[in-house]
């Protein structure tokens, strides 16, 4: 039997040590907040970070403290990201696959269809999409799904057309298999590998997505908090409490770079080519 | 063998449709298949042996392939007819297939017991673990030692012979009418050759499974096929059976790939300096896509006649030990 555990590469080491951190803080934060994010306080507004006034990363133009709303924020980011790319993953990934194993008119035009998508920058499809769904968490969810639909279904067909052409796909032709039979059962677990790594590194480019809708104002609507719209709201004093805006930054800042480090580690781990090199 | 003929091929013809023009791959191929009988289909590279099989189960690509005419008759029912539904059923179950590479033909992501469960659960609806004690059971009927163990490892694990035992296993795991072989011994080296050859011979016997067997070796032919058809672009050019054809080759072709191998009891003559080089047919086939409408072998044969290079032969009956047809000029009747 061969040694299934994967030897894991400090680059995907640290990343998921990162990642670990915010989960960690999110699940801290359903229980326990040190105040409540949406509460304003007019006593204390745009307090410089400070132990002793119970604001450990200061607070906002309307008093309420930054540390909480970050906290709160992580959670919204994290959901809206793992949704999306789900979306995004799953029927890309089923249109990919089905346009690579039937070709002829089905790959033309669902490539095409993906094509039309690609042809757009993301954030100004999401905006697209965010304009005509109306600004709403669930709709920022398909916005970002959709964006990411055409890069699953090229990287997932690219991936079947190199595998369609071995012998044991005809193999399992010939002993009467269907074709969504070959394709679940043979095909699917023989790209999985490219498609963890698009997962992983797609998670990371929905923080920022959705940090940007939110920032637009089309993402998660104040006064919710969303790290996208504590920057936005930090726009116009961040030259007097330059707080306000690095904190957020820097929560999205980290978690990106958690999200590319793993998604970097795994395509060493996982990609047999880059495996016993150097 | 019974004398009940369980496969009928009818004047098949495939093409496939190039950059460079209409490849007739097969050209109006027709054989009868008996119970029980392994027939063997002989030929060089690219004269349609494969895709003639294929086009029976109906794999061809499509396109740039396609079945333009013929008829391949099995259980009353021509399969170039049915639905593709009809035909997936049959296939794995009725007919199926072992194909040349085993290195390619398993998935490599899956264990072997995995693929062998596979035609079993498709075909016969078996529970998990009834198909999983019946995969053990096949790798114990093809000789893998320790099959509990091995049914979990993955193909890279096995070595050729072993892989090419298990597409067997999966080949015959749902005792199939007919066994189509697409060169299962060219991979792999003598000694195995030998024993998947007695394997399928064994297997084949104990269910009498009908084999057809494809290969470009004459020495597998006369191992185990029981008659043998030999194809020269794209189409039948004779048959018989394999004692006829051994001993009394009709068509000049058939002469020139027995004059080619090399024999033990003439090993003197070609052994010494300047003895006898060995027999080679001189020239390559025609292109299949500028086919001449005349017998396809009359550039390369030693007694070609006029009316060669002007008609293709007529398919000629000859006596033998058992009914044999010829498609050469040399032999047909005058009418």
């Amino acid at each position: 039997m061969a040694s299934r555990k994967i030897k894991l590469n400090s680059i995907a080491l640290v990343g998921i040590i990162i990642i670990a951190v915010y989960v960690v803080g999110i699940v801290v934060s359903l229980f326990w907040l040190p105040c409540d994010p949406v509460a304003m306080d007019t006593e204390h507004v745009l307090e410089a970070p400070a132990l002793s006034s119970g604001h450990l990363l200061g607070t906002d133009e309307f008093g309420r403290d930054i540390l909480s709303r970050i906290m709160k924020g992580a959670l919204v980011s994290l959901l809206i990201s793992i949704a999306a790319t789900a979306i995004g993953a799953v029927l890309g990934t089923l249109m990919g696959i089905w346009a690579g194993y039937k070709g002829g008119r089905w790959d033309h035009w669902l490539m095409r269809l993906a094509d039309v998508l690609f042809s757009f920058p993301s954030l100004l499809l999401a905006i697209f999409v965010m304009s005509i769904l109306g600004e709403k968490t669930v709709n920022v969810v398909i916005a970002i799904g959709l964006v990411y639909i055409p890069q699953f279904a090229r990287i997932s067909r690219g991936s079947v057309l190199t595998i369609k052409s071995n012998e044991f796909v005809r193999a399992a032709k010939s002993n009467g298999a269907s074709s969504g039979f070959i394709l679940f059962r043979h095909l699917l677990p023989n790209i999985l590998v490219p498609l963890i790594v698009q997962i992983s590194l797609s998670l990371s480019v929905a923080i920022l997505l959705e940090s940007s809708l939110s920032f637009l104002g089309l993402g998660v609507q104040p006064p919710a908090p969303s790290w996208g719209n504590m920057l936005s709201g930090a726009r116009k004093v961040m030259v007097i409490a330059p707080w306000t805006a690095v904190y957020p930054g820097l929560a999205i800042v980290f978690l990106v770079l958690g999200f590319n480090l793993l998604g970097d580690g795994l395509r060493d781990i996982l990609d047999p080519r880059m495996r016993n090199v150097g | 063998m019974s004398d009940e003929i369980i496969l009928r091929v009818e004047g098949l013809m495939t093409q496939f449709s190039t950059d460079y023009g209409l490849v007739k791959a097969v050209d109006g191929v027709s054989f009868d298949l008996r119970r029980g009988e392994t027939l063997g289909l002989v030929g060089e590279s690219g004269c349609g042996k494969s895709v003639t099989n294929l086009s029976i189960m109906r794999l061809i690509q499509s396109p740039p392939g396609k079945t333009v005419a013929g008829k391949v008759l099995y259980q009353g029912r021509d399969l170039l007819q049915v639905s593709d539904e009809e035909v997936r059923v049959l296939r794995g179950k009725n007919i199926s297939m072992i194909f040349q590479d085993p290195l390619t033909s398993l998935n490599p992501v899956l264990t072997v017991s995995l693929q062998i469960m596979e035609a079993l659960q498709l075909h016969h609806g078996l529970k998990k673990k009834e198909a999983k004690a019946k995969a053990i059971e096949m790798l114990r009927l093809i000789g893998i030692p320790d099959p509990e163990r091995r049914a979990n490892d993955y193909p890279h694990q096995f070595s050729g012979g072993m892989r090419q035992r298990v597409m067997i296993a999966i080949a015959l795991s749902c005792d199939p009418e007919i066994l189509i072989a697409d060169e299962p011994t060219t991979a792999l080296d003598v000694t195995i050759q030998a024993q998947i050859l007695e394997l399928i011979k064994d297997l084949s016997a104990r269910s009498s499974t009908s084999v057809i067997m494809i290969t470009h070796d004459l020495g597998v032919v006369a191992g185990i096929c029981d008659s043998v058809c030999v194809m020269y672009a794209g189409r039948v050019v004779e048959r018989a059976s394999v004692d006829d054809l051994f001993y009394d080759p009709k068509h000049p072709y058939t002469r020139g790939l027995l004059e080619s191998i090399p024999r033990l009891d003439r090993a003197e003559e070609y052994g010494t300096v300047g003895g006898k080089r060995l027999y080679s047919i001189p020239g390559s086939p025609p292109s299949l896509i500028a086919m001449p409408p005349c017998c396809p072998f009359n550039s390369r044969c030693a007694r070609a006649m006029d009316i060669c290079r002007r008609a293709y032969p007529p398919e000629t009956s000859l006596a033998g030990r058992s009914p044999r047809t010829v498609s050469c000029w040399l032999h047909a009747k005058e009418n």
